[in-house]
């Protein structure tokens, strides 16, 4: 759909992919469509492809190449890294979380409480942060992992990733310190090291880059057992042929990204902030982590008396996609787990839209959401 | 003029949706999700699966009209469920489908409507909506076979003012005729005939799950004579003859549930028929009329000519001309004049006094 024609303010789901990235995603498939694994000529260079690729990615975390496996996305990243180390362990062992994590996390963690480990969910304050003490005393000699998402994928709030890894190291140095960056490197500069991140996950999609691919980062001298098993890719690590172009438009979405980086996100606050600033002026609102340190294309909404489905829908209806918690199948969306967590109450709950700013955001796009916003909310009230 | 549908995801509202968009509406579908498993999934049998709002989101997408699936989960859960598991266990005969339409589809529904700034709000219910000079009336569809007229008595002409009934001049295999000149992919899906959140399991589970209504009970005779016993009243309904204990040869039902003392009554068929009752909570479309009338006492049965009496505002004694088997408690008595829908209102328990008066 044509920019023009209808705004999308829904970038923390996904992002519209960088043209850079489509011609590299594209070039790959012309050029170098050979599986990367092979012995001829093509698939040399679809290995160097990769692994010229591979070496930019890690560099732009701070890691070394071969920390970083490439992965269908953030979810099976997540999934990896949360589930399998708990196949072999004894059933003292430990994995400590928190209530708002993304979907992947959650499901995944309570995987593993039902295969019969003690899995800590631990609770957050009412502006989304995680409770600092709470998760101090969750940690011990048994917390094989322990894992806290960078920023919250609803709500753009930031956790203190750097002292709790710090909290949890002080207690448990052997604990693997697991981070979900997959939102928080849409506009944010991460190092993985000096933050104290020992694992995380990575999305292609949400920095304009392709679908269907994803980073799984380890830090070297940790090991954990395959999610898939099959042929010996990714130096055994993951089975299954390389997305060779899928990494090569990863590569080249980050490249872009980096470079424009302070551009990109300074505009992107910009925007955001005009757009908050109208909408206060005229309405009874609340925006959820004003306070505290958040992602700056977030902005959750809190309405009075507004239906969050019914102004999504007429919004839509007016040209400009937002949403709501996390879609069911079906797509009717339920009440969102991180708000629940929040304490927010029952009565405003279902009364909550995300509008979130991404890397093709222009000058005026602030301006102009709001004026779409406030005319729908005065349509239905 | 911008028009919301009801999209159930079966053949008749495809039809309501392509044949307003056809005739240059500005057409919106909407699956309301009305019932869900403890994860907030669809339901897997009954109507509201997944795979039905699947279907609606594909005839959606043939009509190029934008589609939604909105959570009326709350609404119909405390509007519908609970009534219906209450009802059973006051021994009465509920029929969800007129609480439904009562209070989730022509009520939240047309809120939610006007607030997306649609005029109407159409559904592929079989009636007519017939405007008067200044009031709308609700007759039956044309093709009687198909008629759903009972069970939106509730409707008064304001309420119809704002809604479409596109099918009820026309017949179910036209519907599915025009679905398919659409392209439409439900042109020949089998309709759905079960309640939509009991699906085709047995309604006594959903209710014993629900509520305790195991407490044992008696069976008896109108004389009083035990005949049986009973594992709880809310698996009985009045006219019911399965798991009835038969008599020496002759067909036995139940014609009477006394809450109050747990007993099942049952007898012959003859003791079955009514000649009055009463009807409560009554609405009529607009004015009421006294003259010609006729009854319906459940969906899609015969019209049974009367006579009714005004008792209080909202309370009616119905005479019938002829006395009828089956007027089951809970269950509604619509009234007609013709084809032209009157108003109606619920069937007390005390009907079954007037039985053994």
């Amino acid at each position: 759909m044509n920019k023009n024609d209808y705004m999308y303010l829904d970038h923390a789901a996904t992002t519209p992919m960088r043209e850079v990235a489509f011609e590299a995603y594209k070039k790959t498939e012309m050029d170098a469509y050979a599986n990367s694994s092979g012995g001829h000529a093509l698939s040399r260079k679809a290995k160097n492809i990769l692994e010229e690729s591979r070496e930019f990615i890690s560099s732009c975390f701070g890691a070394a190449p071969n920390e970083i496996t490439f992965t269908s996305g953030g979810t099976e990243a997540d999934n990896w890294i949360i589930k399998t180390p708990f196949v072999d362990q004894e059933k003292r062992s430990e994995l400590t979380t928190t209530q708002i994590e993304h979907e992947a996390v959650i499901a995944s963690a309570e995987n593993v409480d039902k295969k019969g480990y003690k899995v800590n969910f631990i609770s957050c304050d009412e502006d989304g942060i995680t409770n600092a003490e709470e998760f101090k005393q969750s940690i011990n000699a048994n917390t094989l992992i322990a894992s806290v998402m960078y920023a919250n994928n609803e709500t753009g709030v930031i956790q203190p990733i750097k002292e709790m890894s710090q909290s949890v190291k002080d207690v448990n140095p052997k604990t693997l310190f697991h981070s979900d960056v997959v939102q928080a490197v849409a506009t944010k500069k991460i190092d993985f090291h000096s933050l104290g991140i020992d694992s995380a996950a990575i999305s292609g999609h949400k920095i304009g880059g392709p679908k269907g691919i994803g980073v799984m980062f380890l830090k070297t001298g940790y090991k954990i057992p395959s999610l898939l098993h099959g042929g010996k890719q990714e130096l055994e690590r993951r089975a299954g042929t390389v997305n060779v172009s899928g990494v090569a438009g990863l590569a080249a979405a980050l490249k872009e990204q980096q470079q424009n980086l302070e551009e990109e996100t300074k505009l992107i606050e910009n925007e955001r902030k005009i757009f908050e600033t109208k909408i206060k002026e005229e309405f009874d609102v609340k925006i959820i982590g004003e306070n505290v340190q958040r992602l700056c294309h977030i902005s959750n909404i809190q309405f009075r008396n507004i239906n969050s489905e019914t102004l999504m829908v007429a919004l839509d209806l007016n040209g400009m996609g937002v949403s709501r918690g996390s879609a069911c199948a079906s797509g009717a969306q339920k009440p969102s787990h991180v708000l629940k967590a929040m304490n927010v109450d029952d009565e405003v709950i279902n009364n909550h839209l995300r509008f979130s700013f991404g890397w093709n955001i222009e000058i005026g796009d602030g301006n102009k959401s709001a004026e779409i916003l406030k005319n729908t909310i005065k349509e239905i009230i | 003029m911008r028009i919301l549908v009801a999209m159930s995801g079966g053949v008749d509202s495809s039809v309501v949706a392509g044949l307003l968009k056809s005739q240059g509406h500005d057409v919106i579908g909407v699956t309301m999700k009305l019932w869900e498993g403890p994860n907030g999934e669809m339901p897997e049998t009954g109507c509201c699966t997944s795979a039905d709002s699947e279907d609606a989101r594909k005839v959606a997408a043939k009509l190029d009209i934008p589609y939604y699936v909105l959570d009326y989960t709350a609404s119909f859960s405390e509007n519908v469920i609970d009534n219906f598991v209450d009802m059973y266990s006051q021994g009465l005969t509920p029929n969800p489908c007129v609480e439904c339409n009562r209070s989730v589809k022509f009520d939240h529904f047309i809120d939610q409507a006007k607030k997306l700034n649609c005029e109407k709000v159409a559904t592929g219910h079989y009636a007519k909506i017939v405007k008067n000079s200044d009031s709308f009336e609700l007759h039956k569809a044309d093709f009687l076979d198909k008629d759903q007229s009972y069970v939106l008595h509730m409707l008064d002409s304001k309420k119809l003012a704002q809604i479409e009934f596109p099918l009820g001049t026309i017949s179910k295999p036209e519907v599915r005729q025009i679905a398919a000149t659409l392209g439409l992919k439900t042109a020949f899906k089998k309709d759905s005939q079960d309640i939509c959140f009991v699906g085709k399991k047995d309604y006594r589970n959903f209710v014993s799950k629900r509520i305790d209504v195991s407490s044992k009970g008696l069976i008896v005779d109108k004389h009083e004579n035990e005949v049986g016993t009973h594992g709880g009243i809310h698996a009985y309904t009045i006219g019911q003859r399965k798991g009835v204990p038969g008599g020496q040869g002759e067909a036995k039902y139940v014609t009477k549930i006394d809450v109050e003392n747990n007993k099942i009554y049952i007898g012959s068929k003859d003791e079955l028929t009514t000649k009055k009752f009463l009807i409560e909570d009554v609405s009529f479309v607009d004015s009421i009329e006294y003259d010609n009338l006729s009854i319906q006492t459940r969906y899609n049965s015969d019209d049974v000519p009367c006579n009714i009496q005004k008792v209080d505002e909202s309370t009616y004694q119905i005479e019938l001309k002829n006395p009828t088997l089956g007027v089951a408690p809970g269950q509604f008595g619509v009234i007609y004049q013709d084809t032209k829908l009157v108003g109606g209102g619920r069937i007390t328990s005390k009907v079954l006094e007037e039985v053994y008066e």
